[in-house]
């Protein structure tokens, strides 16, 4: 009995220090990672619209930003998109002029593609193809963007990303600027 | 020889992880598209490793024989989230390329198959040394085998390109079946080596 | 015909083994016979949809609700290593013959690294509750075809003349090598 008792005991003060060591850590390090990915968003807004000077977070179904000059005009807004990639998730950010409501540029966030093959749909060749499009493009692999040869799947990733938040996007920037 | 320097020194060659005992080979596999994935993944794996074997080290005589396992593991799963945590906050480009694999760490049988074959027994310098031995005989072996196909399968190494124009990178290399490709070969050459070396000594 | 794809994905398109890397040791290990390879693969099969479901109660019901998070790992790891334990206890007591085929690898399993990733990758990509038990019964499947696959592929290995350095570990990751290229034909299938 008395082994038993010990037995109990020895385990509850683990996983007790555990938990709590894992909770302090947490709580520091969970601001930072938090900021980290707000940084990447935002920067990757400056990548892909011209003349922004200023960035606003809007609240939504999905991360999108709304971006100003310099003299405080808004140039267009940025959203992101997932698609799914050959080996996870493929994240692009996709900036949306605010009068054409043309793709003005996308940039991948974040993906697992193999290097070599799937990360070709990082390289500027690949992503200017989807520079112009509006609602009106079909947006897809083989049709009007050109497929990457091995990276079908990474490829079909980016494109499922930009297509399928596109028109929500504009109407949730439409409805908050009237 | 003395007893340190030989716990020291076994990780790395005679009882290396990954070519000689073969554990730790999903990570191995797994992130080692590029040298710095690999390297990246083996000084993760290395920190948990020295940890957990010191802290096993100390504790080992409060713990009941019957729960040692359970206790192991919680202590182990601790600090793989630690690392996990801090890789996020402060190697954020790192933490992505490995993705899965880092909380992976704590199913690694090298972690647990050490603190339970030596740390549980030995006394708290021997178990570090042994550890650290070991996580660097990882991390050299996760450094060699991105080495290799990161330039066979981009032609670059660190992401600097090394190999000249006209060599046609090798996307197989860079793809899944590279890595147990690599690794065969790796393995072998191993064998070449140390059978040379044996008969050197001999 | 989601979950068909899910399961044709987890067995074939994204094979566990071969394609994700997860669970190698025992595939390395354990992976010298046929029939000591069908046991495995049928242990790691059971445990898996198990903890298939019972980590996505634990993640939904538990560890979101409460925002712990962060304990995901240490929890996971807990649930799948008394998963196995019970599995053990409860294959004793009701069929003691299939406690005695399965019964060593069981021990084994809960550092079979296939099991925790299921685990994490169910979360990632946002399986509903019959979804993830699906994934865990097809990466179960995917796993035990692969290590069938390459037991059989060395057993007639004993017969053939490998040059000596490549003896044992080396020439079975070639041989997994080139499993993995032929699995890699199926990524235009979903």
């Amino acid at each position: 009995m008395r082994e038993s008792l010990r037995m109990v005991l020895v385990l509850t003060v683990i996983a007790m220090v555990s938990a709590g060591v894992l909770s302090q850590v947490y709580q520091f390090t969970s601001p930072i990672i938090a900021e980290n990915q707000a940084e990447r968003m935002e920067s990757g807004v400056f990548e892909v619209l011209e003349n922004v000077d200023s960035v606003e977070f809007i609240d939504g179904p999905f991360v999108m930003f709304r971006a100003y000059d310099a003299d405080g005009n808004p140039v267009g807004f940025a959203y992101a998109g997932e698609g799914s990639g050959y080996a996870g998730p493929v994240r692009v950010l996709v900036g949306v002029d605010h009068e054409t409501k043309e793709v003005t540029g996308i940039t991948v966030l974040e993906h697992t593609e193999t290097p070599g093959l799937g990360t070709q749909i990082e390289e500027e060749d690949f992503r200017s193809q989807f520079v112009g499009k509006d609602t009106d493009d079909d947006i897809e692999i083989d049709t009007d963007i050109d497929n990457i040869t091995g990276a079908t799947q990474s490829a079909r990733a980016v494109a499922q990303a930009v297509r399928e938040n596109l028109s929500e996007a504009i109407s949730i920037y439409e409805g908050e600027n009237h | 020889m003395t007893r340190a320097k030989a716990d020291f020194l076994r990780g790395l060659w005679n009882e290396n992880p990954v070519f000689r005992l073969l554990i730790g080979l999903c990570p191995a596999l797994g992130v080692t598209s590029t040298a710095i994935n690999g390297i990246g993944m083996g000084l993760a794996t290395s920190f948990v490793l020295l940890c957990s074997s010191t802290l096993i080290s100390v504790i080992k005589n409060i713990i009941p024989a019957k729960v040692r396992i359970p206790s192991y593991i919680i202590i182990i799963a601790t600090f793989v989230t630690i690392a996990d945590l801090s890789m996020n906050a402060f190697a954020p480009e790192l933490h992505r390329a490995l993705g899965v694999f880092v909380p992976l760490i704590v199913v690694n049988c090298l972690v647990l198959g050490r603190s339970e074959a030596y740390a549980s027994k030995m006394p708290v310098g021997l178990a570090a040394i042994d550890a650290l031995g070991m996580g660097l005989g990882f991390t050299w072996a996760l450094g060699a085998l991105g080495g290799v196909r990161e330039l066979l399968g981009t032609g670059e190494l660190f992401h600097v390109q090394v190999m000249p124009a006209f060599f046609e990178p090798w996307g197989i290399m860079a793809a899944p079946p590279g890595a147990f490709l690599s690794l065969g070969f790796l393995v072998a050459i191993m064998n070449i080596i140390s059978a040379r070396m044996n008969k050197k000594t001999a | 015909m989601e979950f068909f794809l899910i399961f044709l994905g987890a067995v074939l398109v994204n094979n566990f083994v071969l394609v994700q890397f997860l669970g190698l040791c025992p595939l390395m290990g354990v992976s010298k016979q046929v029939e000591t390879s069908v046991g495995m693969g049928m242990a790691v099969t059971f445990v898996m949809t198990v903890a298939a479901a019972v980590s996505w109660l634990i993640e939904h019901y538990i560890l979101v609700p409460f925002e712990i998070e962060f304990l995901q790992t240490v929890a996971f790891i807990l649930v799948i290593a008394s998963m196995v334990q019970l599995v053990e206890m409860f294959l004793n007591k009701m069929s003691p013959s299939l406690y005695r085929s399965l019964g060593i690898f069981l021990p084994l399993i809960t550092t079979n690294c296939a099991i925790m990733g299921m685990a994490l990758l169910m979360v990632q990509e946002q399986y509903t509750f019959i979804q993830s038990v699906i994934f865990g019964i097809g990466a179960g499947v995917g796993f035990t075809i692969a290590l069938v696959l390459l037991a059989g592929l060395r057993e007639e290995l004993d017969y053939a003349d490998v040059p000596v350095p490549l003896k044992g570990a080396g020439i079975a990751f070639i041989i997994a090598g080139l499993l993995s290229v032929a699995f890699t034909g199926f990524g235009g299938l979903v």
